[in-house]
């Protein structure tokens, strides 16, 4: 059987080849995907290593393995969950204006908390270090440095934000705070400065 | 079409983010092209191939190292297009069953005369999905047989037989318009 190319189906098959554009914050998103599903596995596990040093350590109890076992199922179940005929990705891109639905991470006693929110910053293109401060942070300029997308491309990171309404900024080499261009402005500016408002939706 | 350098997406599979973030950009245009081309909305499109990147990073432990990476990729691709259609399909049928008049924007395009881009995609959009997706990995992505059956899953005669179907469709149908704008 031949390849049923002629003519028409050369023109045809050429108005189908432009490639598109692609948004520059493309890549951003998708890196910043990976990144919150990398903290997300991560952050499981500090909290095994948590419960089996400090206080839990000096319980020694069954309770405490048992928790610690618990963590650990939920671990390797994101592994195993990754394949690609499998569910939809745990962590959702924040791509769609400011509402954000992801899959809640559980708590060591299971209890729905946190979701992992990949966040994108493009508009501090010089800064030195942007860290990311919220609601769901306690505006700790320490809790989420975010990170550039190769050398010079946006910045990102990911905050573990409870589902509901949170305002948040950005902190530009530790002086400035800029609100998030893509998200709606938040109103209610009581610790004085620019802010935005992030909306995480449970599943 | 040219395929990224192996050794990238060795480093990908072993952890760096830079190469990685290589494999997205490279890829990123081709992989959105064909998304466009199944699902025929922007949207659906990015986020088909958003998710088939985080499925590549996430996926990147049982990819062999002496396998070649474009097939590969757009497995993953296809089979989260196929996912999003279905999930728009069910979305139509909702819209379809509330009475919302579904041609309302075909009749928009008619009235003022689509391009042939437009019309070759509105044929392409009519053909199944099976038959879409084997032509525009054939005659759109330049993928070879061998490598579309890695893709979908499909045997080689098969194969052959969806684009054959694909381009009869699409040849009478573009005939017919291209009799009717003379």
């Amino acid at each position: 059987m031949n390849d049923e190319r002629d003519e028409l189906i050369e023109r045809a098959s050429l108005a189908l080849r432009p490639l598109p554009r692609v948004n520059a914050m493309a890549t951003a998103r998708i890196v910043a995907a990976v990144r919150a599903r990398r903290a997300q596995r991560p952050s499981a596990l500090r909290l095994v290593l948590d419960g089996l040093s400090g206080r839990s350590l000096s319980l020694a109890s069954a309770g405490a393995l048992a928790a610690a076992a618990l963590v650990i199922g939920f671990v390797t179940r994101g592994a195993i969950g990754a394949r690609d005929d499998a569910a939809p990705p745990p962590v959702a891109p924040a791509t769609r204006g400011a509402e954000v639905p992801a899959r809640p991470a559980a708590d060591v006693a299971g209890v729905v908390r946190a979701v992992p929110v990949p966040i994108v910053f493009s508009a501090a293109p010089n800064a030195t270090r942007v860290s990311v401060v919220g609601d769901f942070n306690s505006w700790d300029a320490a809790a989420a440095p975010m990170r550039r997308v190769g050398k010079d491309g946006p910045w990102t990171a990911t905050v573990l934000a409870r589902p509901g309404r949170h305002v948040y900024a950005f902190l530009v080499d530790g002086a400035t705070l800029v609100a998030d261009p893509r998200a709606p402005r938040a109103q209610d500016l009581d610790y004085g400065g620019a802010a935005s408002v992030l909306m995480v939706v449970a599943p | 079409m040219s395929e990224i350098d192996p050794a990238i997406a060795l480093r990908a599979k072993r952890g760096d983010e830079q190469a990685f973030i290589e494999i997205v950009e490279f890829y990123y245009p081709r992989c959105l092209r064909f998304a466009r081309n199944m699902l025929g909305n922007d949207q659906d499109a990015e986020e088909a191939v958003q998710d088939a990147f985080v499925r590549v990073h996430d996926s990147f432990p049982r990819f062999r190292e002496d396998a070649r990476f474009d097939p590969w990729l757009f497995r993953i691709l296809a089979n989260r297009c196929r996912t999003l259609m279905a999930r728009t399909k069910r979305h139509r049928a909702l819209i379809e069953y509330g009475e919302v008049p579904a041609s309302a924007a075909a009749v928009e395009v008619d009235q003022f005369g689509a391009d042939w881009a437009e019309e070759v995609q509105v044929v392409l959009e009519s053909l199944p999905a099976e038959q879409r997706e084997a032509f525009l990995l054939r005659h759109v992505e330049d993928l070879s047989y061998e490598d579309i059956a890695a893709v979908t899953g499909v045997g080689l005669s098969a194969l052959r037989m969806r684009v054959k179907r694909a381009c009869d469709t699409l040849r009478a149908r573009l005939t017919e318009v291209e009799q009717h704008e003379r």
